[in-house]
Parts: structure tokens; C-alpha cells; sequence
């Protein structure tokens, strides 16, 4: 089914500028990605390309985007070029004058990772000692150096029965938003997939409690990107297109410059070091592909097909092999 | 009477694909009306902007509702009565998103 009508370039694009990291979480997307890393010239050509493009907004991740001591030049450039500028850390790095640093360099959100109320468990899952009181310090530091901040966290069985204790969590942090990651089972995603994924029917029961908390809470808003909510009668009213908006509205960028539709789909498109963005934006027939999926199995009779485009397109890909088939965590009969 | 000022954090940008197309379909005859030909991004919400709607946005720099009939007279084939009409519409269409005050 067709979106009916395209940007003629993405967004906002998301940017693994490292894929090192001083972390080791159990779901990482990356692990298994390049350890290639382009130089600082290279980063700022491909930034150039996403300025003439008229992207809005570049959101840099890894990897641990921190790792990579460019990351505050590179984001003054982008800023500078007028693009929004956000990034996605673990937070571990970022003292008082790291979060100063950061506003300085033009950053205006800054999203840190805290998948559990209890300490001991988040930092099992990210596996090191003492991160979730980084991250909570960091997201403090952030606050007071006038960056707007988000928590993410990875909806999975290690959090699942305590939707309530993040949500407590991020007001006494004072977050300005919550972001509730649908669990993707891409690199150790995949590995560890029968430990920490839910069921479809786990899934349904966890929006159904999320949506009414997002209902009821006006001090936080909480985010739950997953077009499978469609069927609870959750379209994204905020976007502007159906579906997943990998490869609609957003792209990825990987740490050697390939282009990805998503951080979750491993399907190359090209590269920004020699390919042009607009160009892959309008003729790859992998985004072709995407945006206009054809309905499989039970999408075919689904009254909800037309809003959710049957789904997570990196799920059913991680999962089933291909991207028409319906979502695994789609909880319809 | 009130000018017009767009926020100054809304983001963006017009989209030369869709004008193309929309610039194609005036000269078939076809109704244009749907196709954004721009994109706002203001507070994390998105807006695709027709072709009218883009120009009007693109005059929201202090001009007052009037000045923009005025100036949008010369490039739209319609009578200036309709045209104050949707100008008008879609000025509040925009105040209510939050996407421009007035002075």
C-alpha cells in the first residue's frame, strides 16, 4: 500500500558516528557493526549533504557518540548549518562540564538511556556497575545546563512489570519526555531474543497500560513510537506519514558512512562518502520497497492495515525474512 | 490590524518535488489542494502545507492578512473575495496550531 505523499528529503536522519561504546548492553543493535570510522573531513561532507538537502534535524548515536572527542565540533557544524541537533547516549561521560560542553556546541536535546527504576537492574542489563546513577547524574547536569532531555527505555522483560517506576522515575528526574522503545530484535536483540522480548499478547497489554498513562500524565510526555498501536486507535497524529517512518521520514547513517533505512535494518543502500543523499532518498529500490509494502497473512483482512502498514519493518524483516509480512509483535488475530 | 510573524523555532522547508507536481496539475486543470508543497516542524509536530498555505507561510513576516491578499493576488488566478477568504482561514488554521502569533 502506497503513502500518499513522500518529503522529498528525509527529516531527520540518525547517526552512528562510532560504533565504540563502554558499555555492554544484552539488546545492542551494533555490536556486530563497522568498526570503520570516517575522518572528522568526511563527517563534515556528509553533514554538508544533509545541509543541502535541507534536512532538519541530525540525531547522533553509536555506539556511544561520546566515545568519538569530535562529536562537540561536529555538532557546532550542524547547528551552524541550521540543523537541529540531538544525540542518544548512556549518559556515563557526561558530568557538568561535558553537559556544558554540549549546549555550547549547539545541542539542544540530549536523550540518556535508563531502562529500570532499580539501579541493579539496569545496570545488569547495560552491563556496567554504577550506570544507572551515571545516567540519573546526567540527566541532572543536562537539565541545569538548559538541554531539554529525554529517557529511553527499552521496553522489554526486564522492565515490563514496572511500567509505573519509570514513569516515577523520569518526573523526579524531571525529563521532558519518555520515551518507550519497542524492543527490536536486531544484533544481540536477536541473540537474546527469547530472554527479553514479550509476546503479542504481552505487547497489546503493555500499550493498553501505556496509552492510559500517557493519557492520564500531563507533567511528562510519553512517547511510544510504534505504528502496531494503530489498533488501540493510537494513530501518529504527528506525523506525516502512515506506518514506521524508517525511510519515509528518517534514514540512517552508519559509522563508515553507509546508509541504512533504519539503525535496525541491515540492508546497505549506499554510502554518503561517494553516493548523493537525494539520489538514494528518491530511486533506491529498498525505500521503494518500504513505502509501499504489499499485505501478507493476516494483514491482508486487517482493518488496521491502512494505518500501521503492517508494522515494525525491521521486526518483520530480523524475524520472517521479509519486510511485507506482518509484525511479529502484532497481537491481532 | 494584526501582523503576522512566524514562530521563530518552527523548522522549514519547501518541498520542490511536490511544487513541481503541483505546478503540472495547474496546468491540467487538476485540484492541487491536497499536495504539501512545504513541511513544518514546530514542537515536535509536523504539518505539510499546500501550495496556498505555502505562500502565505512564506509572507508571515510581519505582513498584515491584507498585504498578503495583495501580493498573493498577482500569482493566483482567483477572485480576490475567495482569496481573502482562505487567506483569512488559513491564518487561523496556523494561529490555532501555534505555529504564528500576531502583533
Amino acid at each position: 500500500m502506497k503513502n500518499e505523499w513522500m518529503p522529498s528529503a528525509p527529516v531527520t536522519v540518525n547517526w552512528a558516528i562510532t560504533n565504540r561504546c563502554n558499555f555492554r548492553c544484552r539488546h545492542c543493535y551494533s555490536r556486530t557493526d563497522t568498526n570503520e570510522e570516517l575522518s572528522f573531513g568526511e563527517l563534515c561532507s556528509i553533514l554538508a549533504k544533509l545541509g543541502s538537502a535541507k534536512v532538519f534535524s541530525v540525531n547522533f548515536g553509536g555506539g556511544e557518540p561520546l566515545m568519538r572527542g569530535e562529536i562537540f565540533d561536529l555538532a557546532a557544524k550542524a547547528s551552524g548549518l541550521g540543523l537541529a541537533v540531538s544525540m542518544n547516549s548512556n549518559g556515563f561521560l557526561i558530568d557538568r562540564a561535558t553537559a556544558r560542553r554540549l549546549k555550547e556546541a549547539g545541542f539542544q536535546k540530549v536523550g540518556v538511556s535508563l531502562d529500570s527504576a532499580v539501579p541493579e537492574v539496569h545496570d545488569e542489563f547495560r552491563g556496567v556497575k554504577g550506570c544507572h546513577g551515571r545516567a540519573a547524574e546526567a540527566l541532572r547536569y543536562l537539565k541545569e545546563a538548559g538541554i531539554e532531555t529525554s529517557i529511553s527505555s527499552v521496553i522489554c522483560r526486564i522492565n515490563v512489570e514496572d511500567i509505573e517506576g519509570l514513569i516515577g522515575q523520569a518526573l523526579s528526574l524531571g525529563a521532558g519526555s519518555l520515551n518507550f522503545h519497542n524492543f527490536k530484535c536486531s544484533g544481540l536483540g536477536f541473540v537474546n531474543k527469547d530472554s527479553l522480548d514479550l509476546s503479542p499478547r504481552e505487547w497489546r497489554e503493555f500499550y493498553v497500560f501505556a496509552v492510559e498513562q500517557r493519557e492520564k500524565i500531563k507533567d511528562l510526555h510519553i512517547s511510544l513510537e510504534d505504528p502496531i498501536i494503530a489498533s488501540l486507535g493510537q494513530g501518529n497524529s504527528d506525523s506525516l506519514v502512515r506506518g514506521s517512518v524508517c525511510g519515509k521520514l528518517s534514514l540512517n547513517i552508519k559509522a563508515n558512512g553507509d546508509v541504512t533505512p533504519c539503525g535496525f535494518i541491515p540492508i546497505v543502500i549506499g554510502n554518503l562518502c561517494k553516493d548523493d543523499l537525494m539520489e538514494l532518498w528518491s530511486n533506491s529500490p529498498v525505500l521503494e520497497a518500504m513505502r509501499n509494502k504489499t499485505p501478507r497473512g493476516k494483514c491482508l483482512n486487517c482493518g488496521h492495515y491502512s494505518d500501521c502498514l503492517g508494522g515494525c519493518t525491521a521486526r518483520a524483516l530480523a524475524l520472517t525474512g521479509d519486510i511485507n509480512n506482518p509484525d511479529p509483535h502484532c497481537w491481532m488475530e | 490590524m494584526p501582523r503576522y510573524y512566524r514562530k521563530p523555532d518552527a523548522m522549514w522547508r519547501e518541498e520542490e518535488a511536490s511544487k513541481n507536481l503541483v505546478m503540472k496539475g495547474f496546468e491540467m486543470g487538476e485540484d492541487v489542494a491536497e499536495i504539501g508543497t512545504s513541511i513544518v516542524l514546530s514542537s515536535g509536530k509536523m504539518h505539510a502545507l499546500n501550495v496556498l498555505g505555502t505562500e502565505v507561510w512564506k509572507l508571515c513576516d510581519g505582513k498584515t492578512g491584507e498585504e498578503m491578499v495583495s501580493i498573493l493576488s498577482d500569482g493566483f488566478d482567483v477572485e480576490r473575495e475567495v482569496l481573502e477568504r482562505d487567506v483569512k482561514a488559513f491564518l487561523k488554521d496556523l494561529k490555532e496550531l501555534g505555529l504564528i502569533y500576531e502583533e
